[in-house]
């Protein structure tokens, strides 16, 4: 099948419109690990230009969503195109949580600087916001290269975040119940952990979504569940 | 589940109205159909659907054995309504006309009257017995048509008097005043403006609670809009058929993917 428009006006907007997701795809990752960054090395000014650089992916989202409202009433989209609009709406909803998250991230870096240092925790953090990042990134790549198959293993690779969370849920309260006088921080890294926990699960989302896109079908094989705290409550 | 917007889009397809197997049609040397088989759900719409000269036309006009006025033409196959072959020689194709009615592209009222362009297939199929029996088969059909509030009070004036929509509906009227089982329509709303157009595809929609439906268009927005299993033709072949929904958002076929979106294929 040739893959070009007979309107190719309707190529360009697309085009345009998954570049802008690209984009805003890369500006996410990069809040990651510059999240993770600023929280290890309690840097306050980056994590700044983390929060600052979070109102550019709220732009960009804002953007893809009239770009892709435009496309819909102009061009009707069916079919492939139709899953194309359908897959830049949700992975640029999910894009912008993930960046909120990194902000969050680098909001708690203040408070944290203020705090007794833990050791331990934030290597495994800054371990896990990676693993996310190289999740994110080869997403990314899934969907620009229309790759279902590297989409499921980006999906199946989010047991490994839950397993991190778990570890890290285990060493939080280790921590705070050792000394009491742990327990902001740990709080405060609690939330992060999850945080980044979460961000995999929207990883995970977009990745569902781009085997839509390529396949036309929802994944059907469940994905294992990693985070057992809410079951196991931790102390196990 | 609950939207009543989904669920009407359920479709019994259970029932068959048409059945064809492997329908070849000749104009001359031509292979202009090529082993077409498909099954038509009763109470249904179904849209054909393809670029120009993939025989979608050709492929509607078999259904109601149109190709008979033409004498090149040569169909072979099996076309099956209600079970009944159609080709069979003992079906008068006459009778099988005012079971399987058909709508044009363009707008063709009789040069009568509005009232005699309605009554004229139920006069010629003895429908109607008296002047009162006939007076209530034009008022059905003309309320079925859409069209009865608006030429109610001008009955006996000329039908090509009427705007173009008025014109499509008074022939949708005519076609299912002798009460058929089955609608073709060709490309039914090409004429008409978009005012119109929905009008008639509002009709449309209503007219499947009781007939079957086929539909060949150009507008795939209109097959979307309209019905509920949607065919694909290319090149005298039938190259995918299923629910309207799936061939839109998933076809299964590459040429068909190409086709609605739009691509050179």
């Amino acid at each position: 099948m040739i893959d070009q428009h007979i309107a190719s006006a309707f190529d360009r907007d697309l085009e345009a419109i998954q570049a802008l997701l690209i984009k805003m795809g890369g500006l996410v990752e990069e809040a990651i690990l510059l999240g993770a960054q600023s929280l290890e090395t309690r840097d306050t000014e980056l994590a700044d230009k983390v929060r600052a650089g979070d109102k550019t992916i709220d732009a960009l989202e804002l953007q893809i969503n009239e770009e892709a409202a435009r496309t819909i009433a102009l061009r009707a989209p069916v079919s492939k195109d139709l899953r194309t609009i359908l897959t830049v709406l949700r992975v640029s909803a999910s894009l912008e949580r993930i960046g909120d998250y990194a902000k969050n991230m680098a909001k708690r870096t203040h408070v944290l600087a203020d705090q007794r240092q833990i050791e331990g925790p934030d290597a495994a953090l800054r371990r896990m916001a990676r693993e996310v990042q190289e999740m994110l990134r080869d997403t990314l790549d899934a969907f620009v290269r229309r790759d279902a198959a590297l989409a499921e293993d980006v999906r199946q690779r989010d047991h490994d975040i839950d397993q991190m969370y778990n570890a890290l849920f285990r060493e939080f309260l280790t921590f705070m119940m050792e000394d009491p006088r742990n327990i902001t921080a740990c709080m405060h890294l609690h939330f992060i952990a999850k945080n980044v926990e979460r961000m995999g699960d929207l990883v995970t989302n977009m990745c569902e979504q781009i085997i839509y896109l390529v396949t036309g079908e929802h994944p059907e094989e469940p994905r294992q569940k990693g985070d057992q705290t809410a079951i196991f409550g931790g102390d196990a | 589940m609950n939207d009543m917007r989904l669920m009407e889009r359920a479709v019994d397809m259970n029932e068959t109205k048409i059945a064809a197997k492997g329908v070849q049609v000749y104009y001359g040397a031509t292979h202009a159909i090529k082993d077409v088989s498909i099954d038509v759900p009763a109470r249904t719409v179904t849209a054909f659907i393809g670029p120009s000269g993939c025989g979608k036309s050709t492929f509607l006009r078999c259904l109601n054995r149109m190709n008979d006025t033409i004498d090149i033409c040569r169909v072979e196959g099996d076309i099956r309504l209600d079970g009944e072959d159609i080709y069979d020689k003992r079906v008068d194709p006459v009778q099988l006309r005012a079971k399987v009615g058909m709508v044009f592209q363009k707008p063709n009222p009789f040069p009568k009257s509005i009232y005699d362009n309605v009554a004229y297939g139920p006069r010629i199929h003895g429908l109607a017995k008296s002047k009162a029996d006939l007076d209530e088969i034009v008022e059905r059909a003309l309320r079925r048509g859409a069209i009865w509030d608006e030429v109610k009070d001008r009955l006996h004036a000329p039908g090509t008097g009427l705007s173009g929509g008025q014109q499509q509906r008074l022939c949708i009227a005519r076609a299912v005043a002798t009460e058929p089982e089955v609608l073709l329509m060709d490309e039914p709303c090409s004429a008409l403006d978009p005012i119109a157009t929905a009008q008639v595809e509002e009709l449309i929609d209503e007219l499947r609670a009781q007939y079957s439906v086929v539909i060949v268009t150009h507008s795939m927005q209109q097959a979307a809009r309209v019905s509920q299993k949607t065919a694909f033709f290319h090149l005298g072949h039938l190259v995918e058929f299923g629910e309207t929904g799936q061939i839109f958002t998933n076809p299964r076929d590459p040429r068909t993917e190409s086709y609605i979106s739009g691509r050179i294929g």
